[in-house]
Order: structure tokens, then C-alpha cells, then sequence
């Protein structure tokens, strides 16, 4: 069966641009897989996911070499009024893709897009709002909302549109700790009731790494690691490529050179202390 | 400049007004601007503003409005005196004064209880085209936000040393360099990711796009609307044929 | 200084008391024994340099060069003096190549340095950083954490108001914790972070070196700053069975 994601030889660079922002980038990611996309500052991710949903080529053009596809459909091929309803974005700033004055307008912005019927229209606003808990903001204006507010309703209206594969760009930056363990909460409930697809760009990877099927490393354009997030957070790589490894990760690599630790899968500090084994 | 907003920025409201079908409204609006203008006498000048207040109170925005009008009369002292200058009447000159006041507050009356979706409603009745709309409402949208911006540019520029309060003309004017332009160039990314987004959400997909909420007029709509018009009329004519007979 | 607590608390607002861009309704501020109520901004910020979150809110000059001069030209800084300065800073932060180039062209981490740049050239006694890891990598957090020591070492008093919980706690800093406006913890980092309850209240994340060392049966009197530490108490057998 194939991917729901195909990157192949993917190659992009900006007219200006003396350097390839992605360069021979290949990813392949199945239906409902959560995969984090870690990497340095400035190493192409947010280009890369540009390419996923089809802003480029789109909207912006350059040196494209390779394919990405999506559902079978090659990205490249396809208008963004089909791209739209397969990949979902989500973009960092909740503020600047919240177009209407008031929610539920800006939750059925897509479908007006689209032409989709009133009724079908109103059932799929509401469904969304159901979804991520916010039917009681339908009528708020979005200035009278918290940042994590705001999040969530950007997000309804990404899922009001029904993609296959949603993504995240950075979705926590902005989010209190608290705030942000429920936002990857959500996902991966809506991953588990809507078989969704995310593909998500964090540096803050101690919450997403309990949930995430697979992460992928990029610097300078290339990928350069890629695996089950354990695999990746014990190698001794992923530090030099600025992926924060969270603290009790760090211990149980030192711990587990040294044999007193054999539990494989990454453990919370409480497991961690329970899984001790005497030497000796 | 918070005066002036304070009068015609929308803030959601409960009132029988509030509820109109915003045509209604721009109706009732454009006839009170209209009838202001017929006005030639303190006498009808004192109906048109005892009917405009009547209509503040009903949509309980008489404050805001008050508050703005007051800000407008010190603007319209300017026209009494011209007016003073030239014709050496002081009624007139009053009348003509009081007058613009009155029309600034027919139009204040319809943008404060009007929301921006429902301003777009009304201006897709006039078949402008989609983009312009768009434009429009969104803009509308981002006028809190562009306000957050200034002061929290502010906030940072006065944090290295910026005294906004200090100095001449000149210097102040000088000073708003440094508020501007990261004003400006934050505006312009913004667009830019907007962009992003609208492409994303498939904007421009189809031609005639549809509308989640539809604005239907009711008949309490209707009934109001006819009701203005025939009070209009009756006022115009009492205004130019019955009451000049009677008072100067 | 750490000041922490979920977003609303009132923290920035509690910053913006500082440099007297907010007045207190009701109590006072003293900067270097001088009450903010009648002070300036721009006077208190000579003191007190607060590097704001969005470096985009600040960045206006036609050479990063003009933009360092900005703040030492408005505190009456001698011409000889801004030039000095300005070297200084550029050089210290590695933006010396950018001298010339407009500061919009720079990325998101050499715009922060930039900012911090420019704040350390005037050189307040007193540096504020409001949420300065948002969006940075690993290393660029890591050279944070070195001009933090850098700026503490030479004396002076640095507060960061920050979530990144684990950023924070190598550094063992003074903690107050916010909620809802007051100030519900304030103490050395090694007994406020273990106060399970009070984080919980005030949604503030517990350092996962501190929920390691709270599950441990047998422990140090102190909980581990650096992983290192775990690891050489953990291996010689500290823990129970």
C-alpha cells in the first residue's frame, strides 16, 4: 500500500538563493502517523513543509527537482483548491490566519472557499468546533481570545476541510507548558478519532516524543536522521543538530551505557526511577 | 483619536436596534443624514437631534456617542466661526455648526451598532466584488491587532531610550520614525502570511463562494423601514412647506 | 531571577512596572531607591534593559550599526563612545559581519542577539529577558545560557520571565512564581521546583530532573542540577528497592 506521504529526491531552491533550501529530500510517512520534524534554525523545515501542501510551487517559485505526493496525487500536478482538502497547515501564528470577525465564520472560511452547500456547511463548523471543545466561542471575535484559543480555532477550520494529513508548524511555541501538553494531547486524540495524518516542526520535543510514531532530522536542507523517536533521542547525533533531548532522556542514555538500565522505550523520570536495576 | 473611535467602533450589543437588518440600518442613517440636511431652523435642528438621541438611547450607545460628539464640536466651532465671519449671524452660524455635529452622529449612530459581518452583508447587497469585501472586512479584523502592535512597539522603542513626549514639533514628528516603521514592516509580513493561509484554505477556488449565515430580513425589518420612510417624508415636507410659515 | 507562571499571570505586566511603562494603581516601584511613578521610561530603562519577545517590534535602522546607536544616542552617549560600544556588542555576539547590512535581513536567532546586543551595549545594571527561548534550537539556547553566567558573573542582576522550565533550572535561579497576578512562590529554585502543588496550582511545569529525584527513595539533599549528577547518585545505588 502506498504512503499517504512520498517525498522523492526532493530538491528546492529560492530564486535569490545561492543554496538549496531542501536538498534530495526523501520521506515517506503511512496514514495516521504522528512524525516530528526536528532540526536546527534556518535548515529548511519550514520550506519543506511548504512543499507538502503545495505553496510551492504554487504560490512561490524556484529550482524544484523531485516529487512529493500525497494520496497518490502529485502536489506539483494538483490545484490548491484539491491540495486544500487533502493537506491541512497550520501555521504558527494563529493570529494571522484568522480572517473573520467571528469564529464560526472563520471556521467555515475553507468551505465558503469552496462552495460548500449551507447546511453541509454549518454541520462540518459545527462538528469541528465539537471536536476541539470550543462551541462555546462560536460567536467571539478573535481579539477576545487567549493565544491557545486562537490556536484551536485555526485549527477547526484546518479540520473543516476533512485533509488526510495535517500539519503543524511549530504549534507550541507560543503555548505555556501546560497549555502545550494539551495541544499534543488533542492531536493525538484527533489522530486516534479522526485517522489523521500529522506531520509536526518542533523544537519542544519532550511532550511530542510520547506520542510521535517517527522523527526526522534535517540541517542544511538534508535529512540527516531519521527513526522511531527513541532511536533518534539515544543516538549520540541528535545533539550536534540542535535537537533538545529532554532531561531524563539524557540520564537514561548515560544510564543505560552503563547497564543499569535495559527498559528500551523512552521513560518519564517516575518510570525511570522505578526501572533501576542493581549492579551487583 | 480614542474619542473619535470611541463612536463608531462597533461593540457587539443586545438592543432592538442592535437586532435590525443592517440595511435597515444604513437606511435609517442615510434618512437621518438627509433630513439633517433639509434642517433651516433651531426648531427642526432641535426635532432631527431630540429623534437621534432617542435613537442612541433605544441602541444604549448614548454615551460613546455623546462623548464623540463633543469631541466633534470642538471641530465644528470652527465652521461656527467662518460662518460668524461671513454672514455676522449668530443663529445661523450656530444652526450650521450644530448641524454638522448632527450628520457626524447619523453616521456614527449606523457604524457603532453595525458589525463588521454584517457592514459585509450589506456592502455584498451592493454587489461589490468579492476581493474588495475581503479586503475590507479583514482589515477591520486586524485594526485591534494593529492597535496591540503600536503600543507594545512603543513599549520597546521607549525601553531604549525614545522620550515620545519631549520636544518640538518637529522632533516629535521625527520620533514616530522608529514606531512606524516596524508598524509597517510587520504589516507587510503579516500580509504575507495571510497570503499564505488564504492559499491554503483554497481562496479564489470557486467563482461565487457561499455564505455560512445569511442575512433575511424579517418583517419587524420591513415594518421599521417603511415606518422610517413615511416619518422622512413627513418630516422633509413639514420642513420645507409647513413649519417656515410658522417659525423664523 | 526566574519569573514563571502560565500565560496571563502577570508577568510581563509585572516587568512593565519596572521601567515604569506601566504605574502602579496602588503601592510603588523603587528603581535604585527611586520611585517609577515620576520617572520616565526612557530614564528608568538606562538602569534596566528589558529585551522584549518580538525583536521584530523593535528593528527600524538602515545598518544593524545605526540600530546599536540608537538607544546609546537617545541616553546621551559621546559619538566616540557609541562607536565603542557598538564594536563591543557586535563583536561579542558574532554580528560584526552584519555591521552595514539592514537588521530585517537577519534571521530570527541573530535578530534576538541583536536586541540583546543592543540592550548590553548601554550597559544597564539590571537586563530583563521576556520569554527569550521561544523558537530557538538547542544551541542557540545553550549560548543563552552562557551570556546569562557571562552577564551574572559581571555583576549584574538578570531576570527572565520564561516556560522553558528545563532552560531555567541549570541555571538555579531565585524562582517567583505567579498566578493571577500575585506572587504565590518565591525562593531558590532547588525548594521552589519541588513544591508539587503550588506548580501544579499555577500550571507551571515541573523540571524533569526534580520529578526524578522526588521518585527516588533514597536522595541527595538537593535535587540534580545536570543530568551528570543524576547519573553519578543513581550509580551508586541511590535508590531504593
Amino acid at each position: 500500500m502506498a504512503e499517504l506521504l512520498e517525498i522523492s529526491h526532493l530538491s528546492f531552491r529560492y530564486p535569490d538563493s545561492p543554496r538549496k533550501a531542501v536538498e534530495d529530500f526523501d520521506l515517506a510517512v503511512p496514514e495516521e502517523e504522528i512524525a516530528v520534524l526536528a532540526g536546527p534554525s534556518g535548515c529548511g523545515k519550514s520550506t519543506l513543509l511548504r512543499t507538502v501542501n503545495g505553496l510551492i510551487p504554487h504560490m512561490y517559485s524556484g529550482e524544484y527537482t523531485g516529487s512529493v505526493k500525497v494520496g497518490g496525487t502529485v502536489v506539483g500536478d494538483a490545484s490548491m483548491r484539491d491540495l486544500a482538502q487533502k493537506v491541512g497547515f497550520l501555521f504558527q501564528n494563529p493570529e494571522n490566519q484568522i480572517f473573520m470577525f467571528t469564529v464560526e465564520r472563520d471556521i467555515a472560511f475553507g468551505l465558503e472557499n469552496l462552495g460548500v452547500p449551507r447546511q453541509e456547511m454549518r454541520d462540518r463548523v459545527d462538528d469541528a468546533m465539537r471536536l476541539l471543545d470550543i462551541s462555546d466561542l462560536a460567536l467571539r471575535a478573535p481579539h477576545e481570545l487567549s493565544d491557545g484559543q486562537k490556536q484551536r480555532v485555526a485549527l477547526a477550520g484546518v479540520l473543516a476541510m476533512r485533509p488526510k494529513l495535517v500539519i503543524l508548524d511549530e504549534p507550541t511555541s507560543l503555548l505555556d507548558p501546560k497549555t502545550a501538553a494539551e495541544l499534543v494531547g488533542l492531536v493525538s486524540r484527533l489522530r486516534k478519532e479522526l485517522g489523521t495524518t500529522f506531520v509536526v516542526v518542533e523544537h519542544r520535543l519532550d511532550l511530542l516524543v510520547k506520542v510521535a510514531d517517527r522523527m526526522v532530522v534535517m540541517s542544511d536542507g538534508r535529512k540527516v536522521l531519521e527513526g522511531t523517536p527513541r532511536d533518534v533521542l539515544y543516538g549520540d547525533e541528535a545533539e550536534g543538530y540542535g535537537v533538545a533531548i529532554p532531561a531524563v532522556t539524557k540520564v537514561q542514555k548515560l544510564l543505560a551505557k552503563d547497564g543499569f538500565v535495559t527498559r528500551q522505550d523512552l521513560m518519564t523520570p517516575t518510570e525511570l526511577a522505578r526501572a533501576l536495576v542493581r549492579r551487583g | 483619536m480614542m474619542w473619535l473611535s470611541g463612536g463608531f467602533v462597533f461593540r457587539r450589543g443586545t438592543s432592538v436596534y442592535h437586532r435590525l437588518d443592517p440595511r435597515v440600518k444604513l437606511l435609517l442613517s442615510a434618512l437621518m443624514f438627509v433630513t439633517t440636511l433639509l434642517v433651516r431652523s433651531v426648531y427642526e435642528l432641535a426635532l432631527v437631534l431630540g429623534f437621534m438621541v432617542a435613537v442612541a438611547a433605544i441602541a444604549t450607545v448614548l454615551r460613546r456617542v455623546a462623548r464623540t460628539m463633543v469631541f466633534t464640536a470642538s471641530f465644528s466651532a470652527i465652521i461656527f466661526v467662518l460662518n460668524l465671519v461671513f454672514t455676522g449671524n449668530w443663529v445661523t452660524s450656530l444652526l450650521y455648526a450644530v448641524r454638522f455635529v448632527a450628520i457626524v452622529m447619523s453616521t456614527s449612530l449606523f457604524f457603532i451598532t453595525t458589525s463588521p459581518d454584517e457592514l459585509e452583508q450589506v456592502m455584498k447587497t451592493f454587489r461589490l466584488p468579492r476581493d474588495v469585501v475581503f479586503a475590507f472586512v479583514t482589515a477591520v479584523r486586524f485594526i485591534p491587532v494593529l492597535l496591540l502592535d503600536t503600543l507594545q512597539i512603543m513599549d520597546a522603542q521607549k525601553s531604549r531610550g525614545l522620550e515620545l513626549e519631549k520636544g518640538n514639533m518637529l522632533r516629535r514628528v521625527r520620533n514616530m520614525i522608529p514606531i512606524l516603521i516596524p508598524l509597517v514592516v510587520n504589516s507587510v509580513v503579516r500580509s504575507g502570511e495571510l497570503a499564505e493561509a488564504m492559499e491554503s484554505r483554497a481562496y479564489g477556488a470557486v467563482a461565487h463562494p457561499t455564505s455560512l449565515v445569511e442575512y433575511k430580513s424579517s418583517l419587524a425589518d420591513k415594518a421599521v423601514a417603511v415606518a422610517a420612510i413615511i416619518v422622512f417624508v413627513l418630516a422633509a415636507y413639514s420642513f420645507y412647506y409647513v413649519l417656515p410659515a410658522k417659525f423664523p | 531571577m526566574a519569573i514563571v507562571g502560565e500565560n496571563g499571570a502577570g508577568k510581563t505586566t509585572l516587568v512593565k512596572h519596572v521601567t515604569g511603562l506601566l504605574k502602579p494603581a496602588s503601592g510603588t516601584v523603587l528603581v535604585d531607591g527611586g520611585s517609577t511613578a515620576s520617572t520616565s521610561t526612557a530614564q528608568l530603562s538606562r538602569k534596566v534593559g528589558v529585551a522584549f519577545q518580538n525583536p521584530d517590534h523593535q528593528l527600524f535602522s538602515e545598518s544593524v550599526e545605526e540600530e546599536m546607536s540608537f538607544a546609546l544616542r537617545n541616553f546621551g552617549f559621546a559619538p566616540e563612545l557609541v562607536e565603542q560600544r557598538v564594536s563591543w556588542g557586535l563583536e561579542l555576539f558574532g554580528l560584526d559581519q552584519y555591521r552595514k547590512s539592514s537588521p530585517l535581513v537577519l534571521s530570527g536567532g541573530e535578530k534576538k542577539r541583536l536586541t540583546l546586543a543592543c540592550i548590553l551595549a548601554w550597559d544597564p545594571e539590571v537586563v530583563i529577558l521576556d520569554e527569550p527561548t521561544v523558537g530557538q534550537d538547542s544551541i542557540q539556547k545553550e549560548k543563552l545560557v552562557q551570556t546569562i553566567r557571562m552577564l551574572s558573573t559581571a555583576g549584574k542582576t538578570v531576570v527572565v520571565v520564561s516556560h522553558d522550565i528545563e532552560f531555567l533550572w541549570p541555571m538555579q535561579p531565585r524562582v517567583v512564581v505567579m498566578k493571577a497576578g500575585k506572587i504565590v512562590g518565591d525562593g531558590p529554585a532547588s525548594k521552589v521546583m519541588q513544591e508539587k502543588d503550588l506548580l501544579d496550582s499555577a500550571r507551571v511545569a515541573q523540571p524533569e530532573l526534580v520529578a526524578l529525584y522526588q521518585s527516588l527513595d533514597v536522595r541527595p539533599p538537593d535535587p540534580f542540577v545536570d543530568p551528570l549528577d543524576a547519573r553519578r547518585w543513581l550509580e551508586k545505588g541511590g535508590t531504593g528497592r
